[in-house]
């Protein structure tokens, strides 16, 4: 088929308003907010169902062109930017909310519901009840994050996201519909077992092995109480013990730190944030006693923070996105890296080295996941999208920050191309060589995704 | 556009992200950009609007048909102005839209329909965007009664003068039972349709025109019922330079002020369920909230209720920024939304202070057979009796 039939084919699908070939659509689909170079896209769809996405892979398959998955397009790393030309699949028309079990608490969505609606809807009607979402803006969507490993707010009590998928609903290449999770055999999509567990295959693989529709996600007890104890340490040595007798107390939701040389005022402090739960007041009083008795004795102190940060930080989802808007020119991407906890003292102190040699203020921070199981490290890079210098600044810094997580015994967190390959070049020979047979075996035509994961 | 971003602007509007704050309502739930609820390519959020033109700046993209169509769609509604979190940034966003459109129509591609309005505007049997023959408003000045000169000016605007004339007489009915010194003048096209549609080239002789004939009328004070002009005569005349050297009510603040003066008094019931809808260009763009409904909460026997999405998370009426002509047909599915919300409040009228607003709410009204009486505030209160306390 030429260009001409295959766009007719996608509008006879997807109705004719959503599939384009037309310029500017094209134009803002080649881009993602990060820092990647654009890259050519020759169609974008928007299905409505799984049926329209089943036809579509089936299209892309007989005809051999390439296909990539778009949620909420925010992962700034360039993974929802065809490397090799072909369809972008904009799932958010998909964007129904199909079932909240309340007892087995979990949701079924679409692969477009976006983290604001699901955030809204259990507000409102289910108040018990809270969604693992993570810091990003609430145009990103549950699927894509919790696809790429994602964290959020209840990372430290209940690990990543991608821990958190219950079941899924998957187009796989060659056009068929598999489920997988207790989806599989149940009409209930409450848990991954007692059975050979594949969901994993879909994690952090980028649509490479196939295209979601549905998910069920766990959802979590909303205690009625949440606060923040803020805490100042001026030495990231003590990092990795704090966190660990912290964490030892089973009081903290989420812990976040962050260590920034702008503005000036916090330059030279690690800042902690201990996001603690309670049903009542006095609950939270006792903890907080509990954290600045911990912090004292940890090398870092209690910071009564004000008002309006303290506001800030207990929103949902947090304004992370003004992170965005440091340097006032629309550019952002940051290395997000899974790494050992006791390497973060190291990671805080060459991850700023690395920003300083590119000429940018340092701006680290981390969160933990599972206890101390992993923490995962922000080593973030704001640029000037209108300036090319900077640009480049920046994807220099990004890489060579990939090459230091590695170095440091970290994985890169939802890599671009080059950290990809990084990974794969350090990556045990064995695994490489089962991803590369099951991805072949389950994509012979190379549609999914392709460049990304690739594994000469 | 303001002087500063009239300098800033093509330096500044890389600075969007595309986190697609400006989609959502407050509450994250909805979608409340039209344009993006319509579309859902990211190309039709204001992100991407802002990404295509800073593509034209850059020279990645060149001025198209479809790129101004893109632009186009879009009703200038303001919802991503209170959505955006970029402070110093989000309160530009329809200006720069509406600068990027100024920039089409030098290159030609301002949309035909769209150029219509300026056709008829310019044409000098019109003055007016609905290619109505120029009413110089004598045989209204003759009908009620009205002197050569006065306080204020009462500005029709063309929507009033020649859609909506039961607003218009409504209005010049009200405002002789308050017993306000006013008259009219031979008033021309406010330029709203022109600036919204990036039609700039003869804004500022209409704006001196305006402002010579209000003048020239000794007016102190122009008092209007259209949201549009409102905005228009409030916000760009000064933009454009122009000196207005008077001020500017719109009759929902004149209204207000007459009852809380104690001037007037509403003396008769109006015994029915009224929801309001909060017109764009009075509400997002001119912090216009509270008048409208304490006036209503004035009206004896009135039961006023609200709808789900109000003030600055209002859903659009679908009217604004050359949609309505652009793009008739989705300009009636907006307003079919909004009616679809004002339904659940189960109230009978859906009132707003905007003569477009009621045009395109009406029409949807009609085309879908939602069974309101959809009415100006103005002419509620038209239907009631008006007591002059001193």
């Amino acid at each position: 088929m030429n260009s001409v039939e295959v766009l007719s084919k996608l509008k006879e699908i997807v109705g004719k308003d959503f599939a384009s070939n037309k310029r500017e659509d094209l134009f803002i689909y080649s881009h993602d907010p990060g820092a990647s170079i654009p890259r050519p896209v020759d169609f974008v769809v928007m299905p409505k169902t799984t049926e329209e996405v089943q036809k579509i892979v089936q299209l892309a398959n007989n005809e051999k062109i390439p296909i990539v998955p778009m949620g909420g397009g925010l992962t700034l790393s360039g993974l929802i930017i065809p490397v090799k030309g072909g369809i972008v699949l904009d799932m958010k028309r998909m964007d129904e909310i199909l079932e909240i079990n309340k007892f087995s608490r979990y949701a079924l969505i679409e692969a477009g519901v976006t983290t604001g609606k699901l955030l809204t809807y259990l507000r409102e009607n289910y108040p018990d009840l809270q969604p693992p979402i993570p810091d990003a803006p609430p145009s990103a969507t549950i699927v894509g994050n919790v696809l790429i490993h994602g964290s959020g707010y209840l990372s430290q009590r209940y690990g990543d996201y991608g821990g958190l998928i219950n079941g899924l609903e998957v187009i796989l290449p060659n056009g068929e519909i598999a489920k997988f999770g207790s989806c599989a055999l149940s009409d209930y999509w409450f848990g991954r077992g007692p059975i050979p567990d594949f969901i994993g295959l879909f994690i952090s693989a980028f649509g490479t092995m196939g295209i979601i529709t549905k998910l069920s996600i766990q959802l979590f007890a909303k205690p009625k109480k949440r606060d923040i104890v803020f805490g100042l340490m001026e030495d990231p040595e003590k990092i990795p013990d704090l966190l660990y007798k912290l964490t030892a107390i089973g009081i903290a939701e989420d812990v976040l730190l962050g260590m920034q040389d702008k503005p000036e005022w916090m330059k030279g402090y690690v800042f902690l944030m201990t996001y603690i739960t309670g049903e009542t007041q006095e609950t939270l009083d006792e903890q907080v006693k509990i954290l600045k008795k911990l912090y004292r004795k940890s090398g870092a102190r209690f910071m009564k923070a004000p008002k309006k940060m303290h506001d800030l930080y207990l929103g949902r989802p947090i304004f992370a996105a003004g992170a965005a808007d440091y340097r006032k020119g629309g550019g952002f991407e940051y290395v997000g890296a899974f790494m050992p906890l006791e390497k973060i003292p190291d990671a805080y102190k060459k991850g700023a080295e690395v920003s300083r040699k590119y000429g940018i203020p340092p701006t680290l921070g981390s969160r933990l996941i599972g206890e101390t199981h992993t923490i995962v490290m922000f080593f973030s890079y704001s640029f000037n999208r209108a300036d090319p210098k900077e640009m480049e600044n920046a994807r220099n810094a990004l890489h060579e920050t990939n090459k230091l997580a590695l170095e440091l015994g970290g994985i890169p967190w939802k890599a671009e191309l080059d950290g990809q390959k990084l990974i794969l070049e350090k990556m045990d020979p064995n695994y490489k060589y089962l991803l590369k047979t099951i991805r072949n075996t389950l994509d012979p035509n190379g549609i999914m995704n392709p460049g990304n994961w690739e594994i000469i | 556009m303001t002087s500063e971003a009239e300098l800033d602007w093509k330096d500044i509007i890389h600075r969007c992200f595309r986190c697609g704050y400006c989609k959502f309502t407050y509450d994250y739930n909805d979608f409340n950009c039209p344009s993006y609820k319509k579309h859902r390519f990211e190309t039709y959020s204001t992100g991407g609007r802002l990404w295509l033109i800073y593509g034209v700046i850059n020279g990645d993209l060149q001025w198209s048909e479809n790129l101004a169509n893109v632009l186009y769609s879009c009703p200038t509604c303001g919802n991503c102005m209170e959505n955006c979190r970029f402070e110093k940034f989000n309160f530009l966003l329809v200006d720069m839209i509406e600068a990027a459109r100024a920039e089409a129509t030098k290159s030609g591609f301002c949309p035909e329909k769209q150029k219509v309005l300026v056709e008829r505007a310019t044409n000098p049997e019109m003055w007016n965007p609905y290619g109505e023959p120029n009413s110089d408003n004598e045989a209204l000045k003759k009908e009620y009664d009205l002197p050569d000169e006065a306080e204020w000016v009462y500005f029709i605007g063309c929507t009033s003068n020649y859609r909506q004339q039961n607003l218009r007489d409504a209005t010049l009915r009200l405002l002789k039972k308050t017993g306000i010194d006013f008259t009219l003048v031979d008033e021309h096209c406010c330029t709203s349709p022109m600036l919204r549609t990036g039609q700039v080239d003869c804004a500022s002789d209409f704006m001196n025109y305006n402002i010579a004939r209000i003048k020239n009328a000794g007016a102190s004070k122009v008092v209007t019922s259209c949201a549009g002009c409102y905005r228009t005569l409030l916000k760009d005349y000064e933009k454009f330079g122009a000196d207005l050297g008077f001020e500017v009510y719109h009759t929902g603040e004149l209204i207000k002020k007459l009852l809380n003066d104690g001037k007037i008094k509403i003396a008769s019931n109006y015994d029915k369920v009224i929801t309001y809808h909060d017109p764009c260009h009075l509400g997002r763009h001119m912090d216009m909230y509270e008048v409208p409904r304490e006036v209503i909460k004035q009206i004896p026997g009135i039961k006023f209720v609200e709808m789900e999405r109000i003030r600055e998370n209002a859903w659009c009426c679908g009217a604004g920024g050359g949609v309505k002509i652009g793009y008739p047909d989705w300009a009636l599915e907006i307003s079919k939304e909004r009616l679809e919300e004002a339904k659940e409040t189960g109230a009978a009228v859906l009132t707003s202070m905007c003569p477009f607003c009621k045009t395109n709410l009406s029409d949807a009204n009609e085309t879908f057979n939602m069974g309101f009486e959809v009415l100006d505030l103005i002419e509620i209160l038209d239907q009631l009796d008006i007591e002059i306390l001193e």
